[in-house]
């Protein structure tokens, strides 16, 4: 008996220190984010809020700002880190824009601590890769949650700052529930203050939260808007629509529902807020394996005969939802809501050069447009 | 790929039976399955050969968090237990009302209804009150099966009730609904549901007198009295309710802290002297086979997905039509609790809500009505979380059927209410209209 204990222990070693590897890796792996021709400053978050400095909850803030003086936007990608047409969409801005007037400030990895985590229970891959001219850019995968070794305990429900309302306890990790966050709560309500604190100290004009969300979900493939953004939000729908040829219809932000960044943006600050959803066929529960190839092209079995008897809310075939066409939609979404805005207050103006749209993004793929980390000067890579 | 998925599941299938044919446990017989679909998966490349440990390992944390509840929880009862504190509060209650039969069971269901409904997990209930209500209502000339079938039906309906629902929580951050207005869709079946459970369960006295062993028992703890038994609840719930009253000024310590807290004070006003290590050895020797489950439940849940057989359960059941669906949801629902625990929410859950939504059934509402079909499940196998750890705090000795057989009228009931609160979810959004004023 004891000699099976001593194989069986030593099976167990085995295991774990395998995985005990691939886990390790994936938490400390470095995703290298190259500040292109446009980007004129580079700070830490903890600039806004200096308890983050030093923390797992700091991250990388890039402003490329016009010769000329203009309106301001900030970019959000990765709030939720198993959505990552969010990242991709906000590294091709970082990489390849160059801005005229205005400034565009961008966060790509919103909640850090999340995009260093795996998802328990949901059988991810550890990593994703997008394919370039130069090869293979390789990302981690990660959850919608901050990792519970960056903060925990949770509570036994959460209860949002300063509404009081009472929100899961995996939402105290979620920083798009701690909106509009305070300096000394839990980690993730910190983060999301420090940004409360770079809207109103920047004075930011608009703000652009891009996230991506199942295909059976109600609120997808739409821009999430607030009263005070709704108008804007209509019009780039109907011109992207016209334009363009996509949908990307607009839904309300529900008032009663607290803790969101198209509610409480809008709320504590002037700037105007927008949540950008795209369809991500890999969330949905009714799919084959969780698998990287899933996650890039968006195709599925299950979803096709589903979409068949119309029980999804997107337009759904063959083709899936690949990650060109969601990251193409999200660029297209934010440059029209920057030329609309700019139209309508000139004094407040954005513009940027050199970002793709849409068509552009389909038809190179998104990998075209980084760049190869190892032909530029260590001083333009920047890792979180 | 679809074949392929069936391949997979017809392997974790074949492979649960088999360990169970063999005489393994419940939680070996689910690991193989597990195991063997991870490797039957990788020949499909679902996931790949050097993925099967990290899924494995993944998965076993899915519960953590739970599994350190139950493990606090069961250190904090079993020291009050040693110090003779829940017999002298057996003693002392049952000597006060059990003269008023009725009052006397609704005072016993609220106090299993509390500790679940403010943390959202029955077992908490059970594991903290579960031993005293058992003696209590033994007292009150209830049998041993009767005992655990009512505290298995209590203890669901405590995990369902509000403020705290983790089936409703885990549905609204899956599908983006706020979690407000549930206090009346749940308070008011969950109140309703408790009072003609306890009744119809314990209204008749089986045996002659009353049991007076359990009492016998106190006159050997001279030195305990209310305030060394009340005094650690008094610092649980207050803990609790702190968090609720000043949210933005008590620091979060997480249930696990909280019971830890409360076991060093229970074993302080201990009127005797307690090895505290030991106890706790043997508490965690006891609790392994519901840790195993967790663990098991967990590798189980994420190989199913990596694999895509989560994905097929998932679609068949939105692919069902929804009159046989409102029907099938009596099985359904239970049935996935015993499989995948909390899972289940996740799993069938978030897109059975989806689906109902678009149909124009009222979310808060149905969602209300499928918690209170959830914690059914908990007393079926393979898991049988909460039917287990009844059977265990009540003593009842018997075979687990002969105890689950004893709940089929509540059981009845509670599916016909959840059901019909589904169907019927229109009619009935003005329970949340009125809880959110």
């Amino acid at each position: 008996m004891i000699r099976i204990k001593i194989v069986l222990l030593i099976i167990l070693v085995i295991i774990l220190t395998i995985s005990g590897f691939q886990l390790y890796h994936h938490r400390h792996y470095q995703i290298p984010i190259v500040a292109g021709p446009g980007v004129t400053r580079v700070l830490k978050l903890s600039h806004y809020l200096p308890s983050l400095k030093g923390s797992m909850a700091d991250t990388w803030v890039f402003f490329l700002e016009g010769q000329e003086p203009g309106g301001k936007v900030l970019i959000l990608g990765n709030t939720h880190a198993n959505e990552p047409e969010g990242l991709l969409t906000a590294l091709v801005i970082i990489e390849n824009g160059q801005v005229e007037k205005g400034t565009v400030i961008i966060i790509p990895q919103f909640n850090h601590s999340a995009s260093r985590f795996t998802r328990p229970g949901d059988g991810y891959p550890l990593f994703f890769e997008i394919p370039t001219s130069w090869g293979k850019k390789k990302f981690r995968m990660g959850n919608r949650e901050a990792s519970p070794l960056d903060q925990w305990p949770d509570p036994d429900v959460y209860i949002h700052y300063p509404e009081r309302q009472l929100l899961s306890f995996l939402d105290a990790r979620n920083v798009n529930r701690t909106w509009p966050g305070r300096p000394n709560g839990l980690p993730m309500e910190q983060v999301t203050f420090a940004a409360m604190e770079l809207i109103r100290q920047e004075r930011v004009d608009l703000v652009i939260d891009i996230h991506g969300a199942e295909t059976m979900f109600p609120v997808t493939n739409c821009i999430v808007a607030p009263e005070k953004s709704a108008k804007l939000a209509t019009m780039v729908s109907l011109t992207v629509k016209a334009m363009e040829k996509f949908d990307n219809h607009v839904e309300p932000s529900p008032p009663k529902f607290r803790g969101l960044s198209h509610r409480e943006i809008g709320d504590y600050s002037e700037a105007m807020p927008f949540l950008l959803e795209a369809p991500i066929p890999f969330l949905d529960q009714p799919t084959g394996p969780k698998t990287e190839r899933l996650l890039l092209d968006g195709r599925d079995p299950f979803l096709l005969r589903l979409a068949r008897k119309k029980k999804l809310f997107v337009p759904y075939d063959e083709t899936g939802w690949p990650m060109d066409k969601r990251v193409g939609q999200h660029l297209s979404v934010t440059l029209e809501l920057l030329k609309q805005y700019s139209r309508r207050t000139p004094d407040r103006a954005i513009v940027i050069h050199n970002v793709p749209r849409y068509a552009e993004v389909v038809e190179h793929g998104v990998g075209y447009y980084f760049v190869n980390p190892s032909t530029v000067s260590p001083d333009k890579i920047y890792f979180n | 790929m679809i074949s392929q998925i069936v391949v997979i599941l017809i392997v974790m299938i074949v492979a649960y039976l088999i360990g169970q044919w063999r005489h393994f446990s419940v939680e070996l017989s689910l690991f193989f399955a597990a195991l063997f679909g991870a490797i039957a998966g990788a020949f499909f490349s679902t996931p790949h050969w050097s993925e099967i440990f990290r899924h494995l390992v993944e998965g076993s944390f899915t519960y953590l968090d739970i599994i350190l509840v139950f493990s606090t929880a069961t250190i904090f009862m079993t020291i009050l237990r040693e110090s003779g504190g829940i017999d002298y509060i057996v003693h002392s209650s049952m000597k006060a009302l059990s003269k008023i039969r009725p009052l006397a069971l609704l005072v016993l269901m609220i106090i299993v209804l509390i500790p679940g409904a403010l943390t959202g997990a029955g077992s908490v209930s059970l594991l903290v009150v579960g031993a005293p209500v058992a003696a209590a209502l033994r007292h009150l000339g209830i049998s041993r099966p009767r005992t655990a079938a009512i505290l298995f039906i209590l203890a669901g309906l405590s995990a369902a009730a509000p403020p705290v629902n983790i089936w409703a929580m885990v549905l609204c951050a899956g599908t983006a609904i706020p979690y407000v207005g549930f206090e009346l869709p749940l308070g008011l079946p969950v109140i309703l549901l408790g009072t003609f459970t306890i009744f119809t369960l314990g209204w008749k006295r089986e045996k002659n007198g009353p049991d007076e062993v359990t009492l016998a028992k106190v006159e050997a703890f001279l030195g305990m009295s209310w305030w060394r038994v009340v005094l650690p609840f008094i610092v649980l719930f207050g803990l609790i309710l702190a968090y609720r009253l000043w949210p933005f000024k008590m620091p979060v310590l997480g249930l696990p802290l909280e019971f830890f807290l409360v076991s060093i004070i229970a074993w302080l006003t201990s009127p005797k002297k307690l090895p505290f290590f030991p106890i706790s050895r043997e508490t965690m020797a006891r609790l392994l086979p519901l840790i195993a489950t967790m663990v098991v439940i967990g590798m189980l849940q994420q190989i199913m997905t990596a694999t895509g057989v989560r994905g097929l359960l998932s679609y068949l059941v939105i692919s069902i039509p929804i009159i046989v669906l409102f029907i099938l949801l009596a099985v359904i629902i239970p049935v996935s609790e015993g499989i995948l625990t909390y899972g289940a929410a996740a799993i069938l859950g978030i897109p059975l809500i989806w689906y109902l939504d678009s149909l124009g059934y009222h979310a808060t509402v149905a969602i209300s009505g499928l918690s209170l079909l959830w914690p059914l499940g908990d007393g079926l196998p393979p898991t049988a979380l909460i039917g287990r750890l009844s059977v265990m705090v009540s003593n009842f000795e018997g075979s687990y059927w002969s105890f689950l057989r004893r709940t089929w009228l509540p059981w009845i009931v509670i599916t016909i209410v959840g059901v019909l609160m589904v169907v019927f979810s229109h009619k009935l959004s003005f329970l949340v209209r009125w809880s959110v004023g």
